[in-house]
């Protein structure tokens, strides 16, 4: 019964945000809200709901659609695939006052840290003081003894620094976790804020939302600033693309404009760290990293790593080269470290921290370990290093509560021994924010992750938002996101509009061309074109063959031997078992057996694959189409094979299509475009010499020019049907036709002319010659007196002009071998 | 003891690799007791960088940088050096217990590279394996004399272990081979390293030298053809570091030459590297550490 003065609902909004607060917990971030922010969630919450037409599973997926569109996924350890990102719609609020607290908690941590890092690392006097157990640091696998003495350019050992923050129900903010070794998460709130402004319109501009684009600005201009050169190359190092967050640093490679690099596309060489690219060794001045210190220089930290840079620490300790990072900073993320930052901040500081750690008590020190083993029940028992630990599950911490008996004695037992490896820490509640669940909006428990970093004056900014995790169920303090997980984002709101962004830093200076391309982005680009042009290929063999490019009622009068060739094809190329059989299981076969390696669906896998390593540099279009599942077909049934494979060669076509008219002019798009050249000539070759031999018939030539789509180009030069020298002319040779093997020549000598040359005694390097060369073999023959040995020369050319450009410009220094000799 | 050592290692490679860069551990580091001189490294062929670097750990590192191909490469490290006679190290009476080593390492201020505290924890070739505490929960119990239970401890593994060479190589995880009771001194020095840590002592690895040919009388002993292997422990403030070879079963005396500490193999390997090109290797090692007397004699 509705009370007489109540405000009449709205159509949607009201029952949201009602609906929500008659069952929210307390200390809610929205429930619990001062009323002036409680209004403002209500606005928000109205707004959303008239969105997704009162309908919360509506809004869901349109937010999840947006996520999807931006190319946001993730892996879970052990994933084979990527998961799509869960999103959830609705956004965090937090003023403008409940921040600042926040922002200063922040800063002041980020400070102490970057000095009880520089103590650990130079002079102790911390530890010698007696105010940090050798122990401490000595127990963190983030330590690096080496690092000592091996200051970083301008004492800078944090670039960033990122904190897991609870709130309590009180309102309190607490830190669950500090992090320096990888702001992991930073790229996610910044895809997750555009997803959500793509989705929801000017919402988040009408709600005041601080904008998140001055940080990353903030933090690339920090990097910059540390380095010698005044315009640097800032390379973001990453561990490759099967890392957990790969797409979160290609998104941010982009974003921030810097280089995506792997270990192998740097080297060291006198103390300078260079990155190969098809212009030669060019110097790199700071490198974001995204991998833990060890696996960065397997000459320095751990041998076993494959993945870094030999001799990046010699780069390091030279100076001159700026890491963000600086190796071994990980040391200060310990739980056993975080159990002396209260005192350490008093110490180094002569303050208390504004933004306190949840308590915790290192078991190394005989009463603290006394005060865990007696109260352990109300407590959480970690790793006080955060690794595995005897007695404690794979999490690395477990409530002394959930313990069974047997288990209990066995923790304490080995904690009597190793008492080291343990810390214990209050049990954190914390408090909830509202989240659409099941198609309702429910009260789940967050923690946020916040991210701070140096600018240019070397002073600290807080990113205004953040990445807030969203429980599924458990605990949520272990990894960035778990299973069942949902992220959300988190804004900043003031009660006033911001004033509209000053140009910080003034404008950039006008460019036009892009960074330096990488020789491994080079060679995948190359690759990516050919394998795109051999999926075409294959996909024409079969249209071929199950008929309908051509005149509806040519395929079945098709003579069998051309057939027959058309199969041999299939099965030459790995596309398909042995012709003997029926055509229509071989062309599902050719089509859709991912076992064979040169099958469309193994094709596309191979692109799929190659296209991930170039994250940063493609389209999400591209990625749309790539990821689109192959059509469905049944191989008895010709008709579904043929729109299977021609609807196939309409999304290769959009491929094309994208490269031809959406990729910049720039080296990387004429590696691409040649990759699809060298392909489409060695296959026209190949096609040649099977339908246009001196005995081809006229279906074998009626094909050839199928295959070459180039029938309607013969119809308008021709009246006659297929005859042998106009058809090899017009495919093998005619300069004007697309499809033609003497094009695909010229393009890869023009492209190969605009590249950047190394020689500086002005002789062309070895592919321009061959390109040259084979497009003056090619430039005086006519339809008439091409011969099949032309042909099996013309090919064996483009072998060796490959082969040149690979040995050019690719890495081939790429394998190493390690050694490591018994005594 | 004065010794004269030679250490020569040739490496074969199936095909020509470039640009090998080489980490070599051969010098010795500075430690109590022994010195080093007339130290010798030649590199055939030469190197183009050859530098020192810091380890860490009491570790002298020779970097090498050979960017021509190369399809072998020997390396001869030479040096004479000096054991400090004293009397033999023996457990006594008013050692402390494993429990207060324990806690003091826990507490010492020091950092340097030989500090305890470096040596509390696990390291990557070096994992708390539960299975070794419980085999040697017995030997460590907290309330005994620290340097009577290490040694217990040593002559248990020689004891119990079979020297097998062959059986186990470099990259052998000290899992296996104490699951199969067997190895080399690399192993057993892992298995009394795991096992002194999960008894909250600080343990280190050691790589170095034993004489060659025995003083007349006495056994040869085990390790002596190529670098050894054994463990120090810290045995509290008072005591220091004891060298323990669980090879021999003993405590180290003027017969082992000490070349490098760390937390394990991994730290003072005496050759580890990089180099382009997926030649399969081949090598052979040939160490020759003669007392000086006897070298004259032989002159």
């Amino acid at each position: 019964m509705m009370v007489a003065d109540a405000p009449a609902p709205s159509v949607s909004g009201d029952s949201w945000a009602d609906a929500y607060l008659a069952q929210a917990p307390a200390g809610d971030l929205f429930a619990g809200a001062p009323p002036a922010m409680a209004a403002r969630w209500r606005t928000m919450l109205d707004r959303l709901s008239a969105q997704g037409q009162g309908d919360p599973t509506t809004l869901a997926d349109h937010v999840g659609r947006q996520a999807s569109a931006l190319g946001l996924a993730f892996r879970l350890t052990g994933d084979e695939e990527e998961r799509p990102w869960p999103l959830g719609p609705v956004p965090l609020l937090i003023g403008s006052d409940e921040w600042t607290h926040i922002e200063q908690g922040l800063v002041q941590r980020a400070e102490l840290l970057e000095r009880v890092i520089a103590d650990i690392y130079s002079t102790q006097s911390l530890v010698r003081g007696g105010n940090l157990p050798a122990s401490v640091v000595t127990g963190s696998p983030h330590y690096w003894r080496v690092m000592t003495g091996t200051p970083p350019p301008r004492g800078h050992h944090l670039h960033f620094y990122a904190a897991d923050i609870g709130r309590g129900p009180n309102g309190e903010w607490r830190v669950l976790a500090d992090r320096v070794r990888t702001p992991v998460g930073v790229g996610y709130a910044l895809e997750n804020r555009l997803a959500l402004s793509r989705a929801t319109g000017d919402l988040l501009g009408a709600m005041h939302a601080r904008r998140l684009a001055p940080f990353f600005d903030e933090l690339r201009r920090g990097l910059a600033a540390d380095c010698t050169r005044s315009e640097p190359r800032i390379g973001l190092l990453t561990p490759g693309r099967f890392n957990q967050s790969y797409a979160e640093q290609a998104h941010l490679a982009r974003y921030l404009g810097l280089l995506l690099v792997e270990g192998d596309d740097l080297i060291v060489s006198d103390g300078r760290l260079f990155v190969r690219t098809v212009q030669g060794l060019k110097r790199i001045d700071a490198l974001w990293r995204w991998m833990d210190s060890r696996f960065l220089d397997p000459l320095a930290f751990d041998g076993n790593s494959r993945i870094g840079v030999p001799d990046l620490y010699d780069a390091c300790a030279r100076g001159g080269l700026v890491v963000g990072n600086w190796p071994g900073a990980g040391v200060i993320e310990s739980r056993a470290l975080a159990a002396f930052l209260p005192r350490l901040a008093r110490e180094v500081l002569g303050t208390d921290l504004l933004l306190p750690n949840i308590a915790t008590w290192w078991c190394g020190q005989p009463k603290e370990a006394q005060h865990v083993r007696a109260r352990i029940d109300d407590l959480v028992v970690g790793s006080a290093f955060d690794q595995d630990t005897l007695g404690l599950p794979q999490t690395h911490f477990t409530p002394g509560s959930a313990l069974e008996k047997g288990q209990r004695a066995a923790l304490l037992d080995v904690m009597a021994r190793r008492p080291m490896d343990y810390v214990g820490q209050e049990v954190v509640k914390l408090s909830t924010t509202p989240a659409i669940v099941d198609g309702r909006l429910t009260a789940l428990p967050f923690t946020l992750r916040v991210f701070v970093a140096r600018d240019p004056l070397g002073q600290w900014r807080v990113m205004p938002g953040g990445f807030a995790r969203l429980a599924g169920h458990g605990d949520i303090r272990a990894a960035l996101m778990g299973r069942g997980d949902m992220s959300a984002d988190m804004c900043v709101v003031d009660s006033k509009p911001a004033p509209p962004d000053s140009l910080m830093g003034g404008t950039p200076a006008i460019r036009r061309v892009g960074g330096m391309l990488p020789a491994k982005a080079a060679d995948n680009l190359f690759w990516l074109g050919r394998y795109i042009e051999r999926t075409e290929m294959t996909l024409r063999l079969v249209r071929a063959i199950v008929g309908g490019s051509i005149e509806a009622d040519l395929a079945p009068s098709l003579a069998s031997p051309t057939m027959a060739r058309l199969a041999d094809q299939l099965v030459e190329w790995n596309a398909a078992p042995g012709r003997r059989g029926a055509m229509g299981p071989l062309c599902a076969a050719a089509l859709g057996d991912a076992t064979r390696p040169g099958s469309v669906r193994a094709l596309m896998g191979v692109v799929a694959n190659i296209g991930e390593g170039l994250r940063d540099r493609l389209a999400s279009d591209f990625w749309r189409l790539v990821r689109l599942p192959l059509p469905k077909f049944d191989g008895e049934v010709t008709e579904t094979l043929l729109d299977a494979s021609s609807r196939m060669i309409e999304r290769i076509s959009a491929l094309s299509g994208l490269a031809a008219e959406n990729m910049g002019r720039t080296e990387g798009w004429r590696f691409h475009d040649m990759g699809r050249r060298m392909e489409r000539a060695v296959n026209g070759c190949r096609l040649v010499r099977s339908f246009g031999g001196d005995d081809a018939s006229a279906d074998d030539l009626t094909v050839l020019l199928d295959l070459q789509d180039s029938q309607i180009s013969y119809r308008t030069r021709y009246l006659t049907g297929p005859a042998l020298a106009p058809v090899r002319d017009l495919v093998a040779l005619e300069p004007h036709n697309p499809r033609a093997i003497v094009y695909q020549a010229q393009h890869i000598a023009d492209h190969i002319a605009a590249l950047p040359t190394l020689r500086r005694d002005g002789m062309p390097e070895e592919p321009r010659r061959l390109a040259d060369a084979l497009v003056a073999r090619l430039a005086p023959l006519t339809g008439d007196m091409l011969t099949m040995a032309d042909m099996a020369d013309v090919e064996s050319r483009l072998f060796a002009l490959s082969d040149a450009i690979g040995q050019r410009y690719f890495l081939q220094l790429r394998k190493t071998e390690t050694t490591d000799l018994l005594s | 003891m004065i010794y004269h050592v030679r250490h020569q290692t040739l490496v074969r490679y199936a095909s020509p690799v470039r640009l090998a860069r080489f980490n070599l551990r051969l010098r010795p580091s500075p430690w109590a007791g022994q010195w080093t001189s007339d130290y010798a490294l030649e590199v055939d062929p030469a190197p183009s960088v050859i530098e020192s670097r810091p380890g860490g750990w009491p570790v002298h590192v020779a970097r090498l940088v050979i960017e021509s191909p190369i399809s072998q490469l020997r390396i001869e490290s030479r040096f004479r050096a000096g054991v400090q006679p004293g009397a033999p190290i023996i457990p006594l009476k008013g050692d402390p217990t494993i429990a207060m080593v324990a806690q003091a390492a826990l507490m010492d201020r020091d950092m340097g590279p030989s500090a305890p505290a470096h040596y509390l924890y696990a390291s990557p070739r070096a994992p708390l394996l539960p299975a070794i505490g419980d085999w040697a929960a017995k030997l460590l119990a907290p309330d005994r004399p620290v340097i009577r239970a290490a040694l217990d401890l040593a002559c248990h593994i020689q004891k119990t272990f079979a020297y097998e060479p062959g059986a186990t190589d470099a990259a052998t995880p000290v899992a296996d081979a104490f699951a199969a009771r067997h190895g080399v001194c690399q192993d057993f020095a892992h298995v009394m390293v795991v096992a002194l840590r999960l008894a909250g002592l600080p343990a280190a690895y050691v790589s170095g030298y034993l004489r060659t040919d025995p003083p007349p009388g006495m056994p040869r002993l085990v390790g002596a053809d190529a670098m050894h292997a054994w463990v120090m422990l810290w045995c509290g403030p008072t005591r220091g570091w004891i060298g323990f070879d669980p090879t021999n079963g003993c405590i180290t005396g003027d017969g082992h030459l000490f070349v490098a500490m760390g937390r394990d193999y991994a730290d003072v390997a005496p050759m580890d590297g990089l180099f382009v090109g997926g030649a399969g290797q081949s090598l052979s090692v040939m160490v020759d550490v003669a007392p000086e007397e006897e070298k004259e004699n032989i002159a």
